[in-house]
């Protein structure tokens, strides 16, 4: 018991909050909620709240499906869009098995786990993603069956009276409102196409934080008549959704991936965890990148890496090292381009920080930086500089983490199970199907 | 003049040589050598002492003309030889000096705490009478002022200290005048922040506001050591009817004055820090505010503190500041203090405090801690606060705060004996003075013996009577040191259980007698989740005057503590209950586990953990006495049990169903042989399978005898059978209460008629099948029965039960499928006639060993254990949790072991084996399968083997999965090995052991799949 869960308690006292939702995320990254009684709450808190996990992904296979949400205090907040006459307010929770453990299935609880692994080697973990989504007109296609933009805009365009601009001043100021800071909103370069940016905090804070991000655009977006998609591709022509995501690692107050005089001013530590990320990212595509059509932006052109490279300040790269004043070494960092806005996104930063990790733990060597415009190349000069490609499809990337000891290792047994078990099931669905795309080209021919 | 090298070694001088330079050093010029060094012989280190003589006389040559005269000034030898650091320091401020002149009697009380207030205040230019004293000095200079008198007076105090007539005894003053000490210097230091704060915010109203520091630790129990942290809480409070401004304004002058009063204690400086003030046990910890109001402590403690925290609260105590104001806290504390043992989380609380006195050890330091491990100085205080908190609900004489004072308390209010609590305090004592000793060297926090030799021998030195010669060696240090531990180690069962049990058996006996509750409350406390119940067990089981209520009585205070240690205590007790009842007044029984404390440890694990081996135990509880035997654990072999089982039968020879009852209960016996050895971790998962198949194939041997000699009683003599083994049995790898899969094989005598032999044979299998199973009067209780099972034959069930022999080796010869090949890879005989073995033997051996694998085959055995894999899992079971099954499981060993057989036993004869790991083995060395590969399939063969037999030992019921019940699943876990509260431990092991194996698998039936 502590000051928060006072808090939590006065607060719901003092605003007559009448429903507490829990929250807490599935295996394949889908919020989950349920909703106390505000006289429920001080029981959640000592006790946990029993419930059912059978029907949960991930949860449903492990030793008993009675499971305990405990909720974590310090995620309280009032939800501005239920309306202030009978404010509804959300916890994000820890889910335990019933003698209190930590559930091994429970995301929150894979990336606590590598993030104490972090704390182990005298590190804190800092993220700073940037969010890419789509607003349409609706959630129906269009007469041409294809999704309708809300706008025709382009990168940082400013669309004079557009849906677009009203949506960020409003979703801004609801994320605000919920304590999600932003620290930059802009048109990107797909019709209807948006980006936020959430200002940096700590990785698992960061996830939290992404999760209330999905939600309140939604919500928005709803209020506003139009629709918010974290589709990776929706559109063929079109850039896809990425979630470009900036890691830096702290001991103490100092930033650990900067050193002055250095090449980038990179600290040894910085290239050996850019290293553990390009040399495992193979194996950890199927979790950051985690549907069928994930892999449509990853290799549908636009500005999607696709294959295993780095580099300062080149946006061709899977990891770049971006540009700052050399006066701010608090601000080193190095930036993943390969995860998606549909991503779970405790489980990929567990994955990213894990390799990263690993790399620094075993003292691995990092290639030179790739300086040209890796899209650009030819395969052959690819293959020469070592450019590995990333895996192609979901199925291939299934195949790549399910013989990685690392990723098993990072998720532990129960999520690495139930994540492949959910996604080969997915990659047998979609090889059923029969698409518009062989329908146009096949029908009228053979 | 020279002295000779013998005066030097007399003196205890080591470093001769070096000792020899430093007295011929101008310093020491004019002072008589031969005065020095009696001087010198009454330091504990004579080389240090020498040292730190001379540094001094560097900087103050008159120290020379006091060392000269040594019978006034042992004393500062003495010190000297002590403590290297606060002769530093005394070199560092020559002008204290005079503190060792001594003339003055040597008092060996503590200091009274008004008088050190009184010395510290003054030397920071306060007034001590004032209300709030404000310093006079402050900064640097300030915090100079103050830790110069702080060491000042910790050289007075250490003085008197080395030369204590009975340093033990001292112990106790000493310990007290540290603490107060400290409480002067944080007073000291509280001063020279008023007045820093003061000056820095003139607009504040610094005095009005009160402060009040609680010594918490040690220091609040007025035990402290001579350097250690000293943990404190901060409370302050306003003048009454002020505002919420101004409310939050004496929150920030409270914790500037903090701040600043941390400053002057622990920063860096010229005259180096005292130690660290530390303020981490406040509400919240790292996080919380440095001070809070008293209502706002209050209501922390009614709405959010945690269990431990109220066990910390015992010994907190009013150090410094307003003394009000701590009153007042320590008023409000106490009653959270002293009904916490009534909180639904007291037990996990105090479990946690054990785990404190036991774990987190580095192992380098296991054989030299004073303070952590059985037996160190925290296993004392832990099992004394224990005692208080579960008593002192009720009791109030046992609010006290120090250990030696509880001890006290305890003793008289007849919670625990006298002479128990004047041993301990003897102990208790023995060990802190180590301690003081060790840190007062160099004055440094630690707690480790020292290795070397010379340390110990000044150590030695260190801890007796000054020129006592009793105790001078390295040896004879830790020799005390160890005798010390030992004792203490015993400690918590002799406070904590023995009074339980006069309790428990209403015995006049003994001077300790506990109300019923208060005995329930310590059995709670550890984890008995009824105890009630369990006082009854105890009461049962001690009370009355008998020779075993009296052995009861010695023994279960420890075996009390080790069914704590289980999954389930209350079980435990209640099988030791049962078992005992059972077992009557052999007096064996509990000599046994008085005289083997390994016998009794185990037998509290086993009843805490296996439901099998209690129920097998309760129906023959003399098997209770092989736990203290290892060699009563070793399996028997074959020839064995056949040689008791043959003669039990030729006694029994007249009748034959008293014969196989005997040889029934020979197998229950062996089993629980098997189970006992296996909780014992004297068995490994193949050794268990190994025994028990073993013990089922002499059982078998006995019943096919009965069942022969009545059969040819009756109907004369037309055939021999030949049982032979198939499948797990047939590899020796079964589990308890496995069937055994067998196939019946009959070779009629010469001459005999073809069809009275079938007809013979048949009732020969029937029998055997009958007599393993029948129910038999008096009844075998507990027995698992042996289940015979022959549906391995040719054509399955639709095939004739017996054959012959050339009819096995015709079907074989001309229609062995591939799936029978590779059954019969398992076939070994069992029992029967010899030369019908051997003719067996080599009619399969060429079906199954030397056709080698077609790739025809190769892909039927692939489809048969894809089928096997898509059909045999029962309905609705998880295959991730299936041991036999699931994928990585004992099936996917198996077969990967089968089909190297099949594929390559003509060529390789070390593969014509029946065991799966045998097979896996010889493969391996034969270069057929990859070593890793191999290492990974061994390794998940073991452990599914392994948590198999748990299941059935620890539920009593066989199970092929890892049981989805918590407390069944940690039961396992315990039984396997894995500790306590592993049961995630062991769910992470399985899933990645058998992914590793299934891998394997698969690498190797499709190598072609990428």
């Amino acid at each position: 018991m502590d000051r928060q869960q006072e808090f939590v308690l006065r607060t719901i006292e003092e605003r007559d909050v009448r429903f507490v939702r829990l929250w807490f995320t599935d295996v394949a990254g889908s919020l989950k909620s349920i909703a106390l009684a505000p006289a429920e709450v001080e029981g959640a808190f000592s006790e946990g709240l029993g419930f059912d996990g059978s029907a949960i992904e991930g949860l449903s296979r492990i030793s008993e499906a009675d499971m305990l949400l405990r909720p974590d205090p310090s995620t309280f907040q009032i939800l501005p869009w239920r309306g202030e006459v009978e404010p509804t307010s959300r916890m994000f929770c820890d889910i335990l098995t019933p003698d209190g453990e930590p559930a091994t299935a429970d995301p929150r609880n894979v990336l606590r786990r590598q993030l104490e692994v972090a704390a182990d080697m005298g590190f804190t973990a800092y993220t700073h993603p940037e969010v890419e989504f789509y607003l349409l007109k609706s959630e129906e296609l269009g007469a041409d069956g294809q999704p309708r933009p809300v706008d025709h805009g382009g990168y940082f365009d400013h669309v004079p009276g557009g849906v677009g601009q009203d949506f960020r001043r409003q979703a801004v100021m609801m994320l605000e409102a919920v304590g999600v800071s932003v620290e930059f909103s802009h048109h990107e370069n797909g019709p209807g196409q948006n980006e936020i940016d959430l200002r940096y905090a700590d990785a698992l804070t960061t996830a939290d934080n992404l999760m209330t991000f999905r939600t309140v655009v939604k919500e928005v977006a709803l209020q506003q008549g139009i629709y918010a998609t974290f589709m990776p591709k929706p559109f063929a022509q079109h850039p896809g959704s990425g979630m470009h995501t900036h890691f830096s690692l702290f001991e103490g107050d100092r930033n650990a991936f900067f050193e002055a005089g250095q090449e980038y001013q990179l600290s040894t530590t910085a290239r050996q965890f850019i290293a553990g990320i390009l040399k495992h990212a193979p194996e950890l595509t199927a979790v950051t990148n985690q549907f069928v059509n994930s892999y449509k932006r990853m290799w549908g052109g636009g500005e999607a890496p696709s294959h295993v490279s780095w580099g300062h300040n080149n946006r061709s790269a899977l990891v770049r090292v971006p540009l700052y004043k050399p006066d701010k070494g608090q601000s080193a960092r190095v930036e993943y381009r390969g995860i998606d806005s549909a991503c779970n996104p405790y489980l990929a930063y567990a994955v990213v920080l894990g390799a990263g990790l690993k790399g620094i733990r075993e003292g691995y060597e990092l290639g030179p930086a790739a300086e040209d415009d890796v899209w650009s190349l030819t395969t052959a000069e690819r293959r020469a500089l070592g450019h590995d490609p990333l895996p192609g499809s979901l199925h291939d990337a299934i195949r790549a983490m399910e013989n990685s000891e690392l990723i098993a290792e990072i998720l532990g047994e129960q999520v690495f199970d139930a994540f492949l078990r959910n996604k080969a099931e997915e990659w047998d669905a979609y090889r059923h199907d029969v698409s518009p795309f062989e329908l146009n080209r096949y029908l009228g021919i053979l | 003049m020279a002295l000779s090298r013998r005066a030097l070694i007399a003196a205890g001088l080591l470093d001769v040589e070096r000792a020899e330079r430093l007295l011929g050093s101008p310093e020491f010029e004019g002072a008589d050598p031969e005065r020095l060094l009696r001087g010198l012989a009454l330091a504990a280190d004579p080389d240090q002492a020498l040292m730190g003589l001379l540094r001094i006389a560097e900087r103050e040559p008159r120290v020379v003309e006091l060392a000269d005269d040594v019978m006034a000034h042992h004393p500062l030898f003495r010190l000297l030889g002590a403590s290297e650091a606060l002769g530093d320091f005394l070199a560092r401020h020559p002008e204290h000096l005079g503190l060792l002149a001594l003339t003055r009697e040597l008092d060996f009380l503590p200091a009274e705490p008004e008088h050190l207030r009184h010395e510290l205040l003054t030397a920071v230019g306060a007034d001590p009478s004032a209300p709030t004293p404000v310093a006079g000095l402050v900064g640097t200079e300030g915090a100079a002022a103050l830790r110069v008198a702080y060491r000042a007076a910790l050289v007075d105090l250490a003085t008197r200290d080395v030369c204590a007539a009975d340093p033990t005894a001292a112990v106790g003053w000493v310990a007290v005048e540290l603490a107060d000490l400290a409480a002067a210097a944080v007073e000291g230091a509280l001063a020279i922040a008023r007045a820093e704060v003061r000056a820095a915010h003139p607009g504040l109203d610094t005095d009005g506001v009160r402060l009040a520091v609680i010594g918490m630790g040690k220091c609040g129990a007025r035990e402290l050591n001579y350097i250690s942290d000293v943990d404190v809480i901060y409370v302050h409070a306003t003048r009454e009817g002020l505002d919420e401004a101004s409310e939050a304004a004496a929150a920030t002058i409270a914790a500037q004055l903090i701040k600043a009063t941390t400053k002057a204690v622990s920063s860096p400086g010229i005259e180096p820090a005292l130690w660290e003030l530390d303020a981490n046990l406040r509400p919240e910890g790292k996080d919380g505010a440095l001070s809070r109001t008293l209502d706002s402590h209050v209501s922390y403690w009614k709405r959010w503190a945690h269990d431990w925290e109220f066990q910390a609260l015992l010994k907190a105590r009013t150090i410094a500041g307003d003394l009000a104001l701590g009153a007042a806290y320590e008023a409000e504390a106490a009653p959270f203090v002293w009904s916490s043992s009534q909180r639904p989380g007291f037990v996990e609380s105090v479990q946690h405090m054990r785990q404190r006195v036991t774990d987190n050890i580095p192992a380098a330091e296991v054989d030299r801690q004073i303070k952590l491990g059985p037996g160190g100085l925290r296993d004392v205080e832990f099992t004394v606060q224990l005692l208080q908190l579960v008593h002192g609900r009720i009791d109030e004489t046992l609010r006290v705060r120090g250990t030696l004072p509880a001890l006290k308390a305890l003793s008289k209010s007849a919670y625990i004996s006298r002479e128990d609590a004047h041993d301990f305090g003897r102990d208790y004592r023995q060990l802190r003075l180590l301690e003081h000793r060790i840190q007062l060297k160099f004055m440094r926090r630690t707690h480790l013996m020292p290795t070397a030799g010379a340390q110990l021998r000044v150590l030695a030195r260190g801890v007796v009577e000054v020129g006592a010669k009793d105790l001078t060696s390295a040896d004879d240090v830790l020799k005390l040191w160890q005798g010390t531990k030992r004792r203490v180690r015993g400690l918590h069962q002799k406070l904590f259980f023995r009074p339980l049990l006069s309790t428990a058996a209403r015995l006049g006996d003994d001077e300790v007698r506990l109300s019923p509750e208060a005995a329930q409350a310590r059995l709670a406390a550890l984890g008995y989740a009824d105890p009630r119940q369990a006082m009854a067990h105890i009461g049962a089981l001690t009370a009355g005057v008998s020779r075993s209520a009296a052995l009861q009585r010695q023994l279960l205070p420890v075996l009390l503590g080790w069914m704590a240690e289980g999954v389930d205590p209350d079980a435990a007790l209640l099988g030791f209950r049962r078992l005992s009842e059972a077992l009557g007044t052999t007096h064996w029984f509990l000599a046994m586990l008085r005289d083997s404390a390994a016998g009794a440890e185990r037998l509290c694990r086993i009843l805490g953990t296996s439901r099998m081996a209690t129920d097998l135990l309760e129906v023959s509880p003399e098997a209770t006495a092989w736990l203290g035997d290892d060699a009563e654990l070793v399996p028997r072999d074959v020839e064995k049990l056949w040689g008791e089982i043959s003669s039990k039968l030729d006694r029994h020879a007249s009748d034959p169903e008293a014969g196989m009852r005997l040889v029934r209960l020979l197998r229950r016996r062996e089993q629980l042989r098997i189970a006992l050895a296996d909780g014992a971790d004297l068995l490994g998962a193949e050794g268990v399978g190994h025994a028990l198949a073993d013990t089922d194939r002499a059982t078998i041997l006995g019943a096919l005898r009965v069942a022969e000699q009545q059969e040819y009683a009756e109907h004369g003599e037309a055939t021999r059978l030949l049982i032979v083994a198939m499948g797990r049995q047939g590899g020796r790898e079964i589990g308890y209460g496995s069937d055994a899969d067998v196939l019946y094989v009959h070779r009629p005598l010469p001459g005999a008629d073809e069809e009275a032999a079938a007809a013979q044979a048949l009732r020969l299998a029937q029998a055997v099948g009958a007599l393993l199973q029948r129910p038999l009067a008096p009844a075998v209780q507990a027995e698992r029965r042996l289940q015979l099972d022959a549906d391995l034959r040719p054509e399955g069930r639709q095939g004739p039960l017996v054959r012959t022999l050339e009819s096995y080796a015709e079907y074989y010869e001309r229609w062995a499928a591939t799936w029978e090949r590779q059954a019969l890879l398992r076939a070994r005989p069992l029992a029967g006639d010899d030369a019908l073995a051997a003719a067996f033997v080599a009619a399969i051996d060429p079906v199954r060993y030397e056709r080698g694998l077609s790739a025809a085959q190769t892909t039927e055995i692939k489809r048969m254990k894809a089928r096997v894999e898509g059909e045999r899992l029962p309905r609705g079971a998880d295959p991730k949790r299936h041991l036999k099954l699931g994928p990585g499981g004992l099936s996917d060993v198996e077969w990967v072991a089968q089909t190297l057989q099949l594929r390559h036993a003509a060529e390789v004869p070390a593969l014509r084996v029946t065991g799966t790991l045998d097979a896996l083995r010889a493969a391996t060395a034969a270069g057929l399968l990859d070593p890793e590969a191999a290492r990974d399939l061994e390794d998940a063969w073991l452990l599914a083997t392994d948590a198999r037999s748990a299941v059935v030992a620890c539920t009593g019921r066989a199970g092929d999965s890892l049981p989805t019940n918590r407390q069944e699943l940690r039961a396992v876990a315990q039984w396997i090995g894995y500790g306590k509260d592993r049961a995630a431990a062991l769910e992470e092991d399985w899933m990645r052991t058998a992914r590793h194996a299934r891998a394997a698998f698969e690498a190797f039936f499709y190598p072609d799949a990428s």
